[in-house]
């Protein structure tokens, strides 16, 4: 690119300070304010006023939808945890389908805690396992089509009464993802890293509760990238219930068959 | 009002901007609980500004997500003295509201102009506010003293995302013409808030047309 005059950047100030320049010249010109030695009151004059075009008193006030704080936390939260954790490989925890009287002796720990932190502990979790250093690997496509599933399951959890739960991949397997349960039953899911199915196989989510049989509550399928985003038919999901995906030989399985790639632990919503 | 002639000698600092700029030291700590303060006290302003440059409730939820999180990853970035907390992270707003409508606008801006970094990478420029703090009926009066095409043409940039080649095909004006009325019209609304132009400096009054 040309270097801009100084003249040039002065004539295009009133312009720059309202951000009503292409992109390349609002590069060229901040590019021009940065290394230029001469002084740029111009600049100053014509921005100083700028703000106030923020407080304009024709601004209609809107008060943004409640699941936006909880986003915007939870996003804040999984690029804290990405802070730190560079090049360092993920921990590698599974957790084996769990036994009846362990999975009683789990739901007996829960508490629940307050609303956003809960759900960003959960995000949190996610970031440790893995979910976010897809991003550092420059897989954009599979971290976005990643993060738009999440979002969907952040903004079931930010409905009051919601539980979420953070599934962790089982023995020999990778998947890995969060749901949310909503007051009506229906989970709310996304996972990463599932193997793709062969032939008529399918992913059947089932919830566990307490000592009774696996319940089926939805089959679904997996994208080129490993990511399934879906929404389950609504069921009885106390909290403690186990959420628990499968690979299915084919849809309609009424115990699981295939093998369970990923299980967690619903978690009570604040009180 | 009668204290404006107090603003013109120097910009007030208002207890609410200590209040910003302790919190904002905390979320360049990293603390998310400062974020949440952050977030509460000006997600409505934040979402007000997004919606109405967007018109799309939820493009608009998009720049505040991308907006608060460009501000929670940049704090530390922020530099005292140049304008207030408010004014940083609103603006952060207004610009990534500006490049949402520009991206969905497929007439403008063709992104192979190669040296232009991504707009996620850029923070706005911002100066120092002329008076500080000012109440919303002085802001009125300041936008009062704008003629009606000069108001036009700042309306279009700023809340419009339309460029100034932009504006002059959209209402028919020559460019120096939207030139002059975003100048002209940028300093008379100074000239309401602290009873100068700034224009004693003979060298810069040479600008445009």
């Amino acid at each position: 690119m040309q270097p801009m005059t100084h003249e040039q950047a002065v004539d295009l100030a009133a312009a720059y300070v309202l951000g009503a320049l292409e992109a390349a010249d609002m590069a060229a010109v901040r590019e021009h304010l940065a290394t230029c030695p001469e002084s740029h009151v111009e600049f100053e004059r014509l921005g100083g006023v700028v703000p106030y075009l923020l407080d304009t008193p024709d601004l209609e006030l809107v008060e943004p939808p409640a699941s936006l704080g909880d986003r915007i936390m939870a996003a804040a939260a999984a690029d804290l945890a990405t802070r730190g954790a560079g090049a360092e490989p993920a921990p590698q925890r599974t957790i084996a389908f769990p036994s009846a009287p362990e999975r009683e002796a789990r739901a007996e720990t829960r508490t629940g805690r307050l609303g956003w932190a809960m759900r960003i502990a959960a995000v949190v979790a996610i970031v440790i396992l893995g979910g976010w250093n897809l991003l550092l690997q420059n897989q954009l496509t599979v971290a976005q089509r990643f993060d738009q599933a999440v979002s969907r399951v952040i903004r079931a959890a930010g409905q009051p009464g919601s539980q979420t739960v953070v599934l962790t991949p089982t023995e020999n397997n990778q998947a890995s993802g969060i749901a949310a349960i909503r007051p009506d039953g229906s989970v709310v899911l996304a996972m990463r890293n599932l193997p793709a199915t062969k032939g008529a196989e399918v992913y059947e989510t089932w919830v566990i509760v307490g000592s009774a049989a696996p319940v089926p509550v939805g089959d679904f399928h997996v994208d080129d990238y490993g990511i399934a985003a879906t929404t389950t038919e609504p069921t009885h999901a106390p909290p403690g219930a186990i959420i628990a995906v499968s690979r299915e030989p084919q849809p309609g399985s009424t115990s699981p068959v295939g093998p369970i790639v990923s299980t967690g632990v619903a978690t009570a919503p604040s009180s | 009002m009668n204290d404006r002639n107090d603003r013109v000698s120097g910009r007030m600092a208002s207890p609410a901007d200590d209040a910003d700029r302790a919190v904002l030291l905390r979320v360049a700590d990293g603390q998310l609980d400062a974020l949440q303060d952050l977030y509460d006290t000006y997600r409505t302003m934040a979402y007000s500004i997004a919606l109405r440059i967007t018109a799309d409730a939820s493009l608009a939820e998009d720049v505040v997500q991308d907006a608060f999180l460009g501000a929670w990853r940049n704090a530390a970035r922020y530099v005292e003295g140049k304008g207030s907390v408010k004014t940083w992270l609103l603006s952060i707003v207004h610009h990534r509201a500006v490049d949402a409508v520009r991206r969905r606008r497929p007439t403008v801006e063709l992104p192979e102009r190669g040296d232009v970094p991504p707009s996620s990478l850029t923070l706005p420029d911002i100066w120092q506010e002329v008076a500080g703090n000012l109440d919303r009926e002085e802001i009125a009066g300041a936008l009062g003293s704008l003629s009606d095409v000069q108001r036009e043409a700042i309306e279009l940039a700023y809340f419009g995302g339309l460029t100034q080649q932009e504006i002059a095909v959209r209402t028919g004006t020559p460019l120096g013409t939207v030139k002059s009325r975003i100048r002209l019209g940028l300093l008379a609304m100074r000239r309401t808030l602290v009873g100068d132009d700034g224009s004693d400096d003979p060298a810069n009054e040479l600008g445009t047309p």
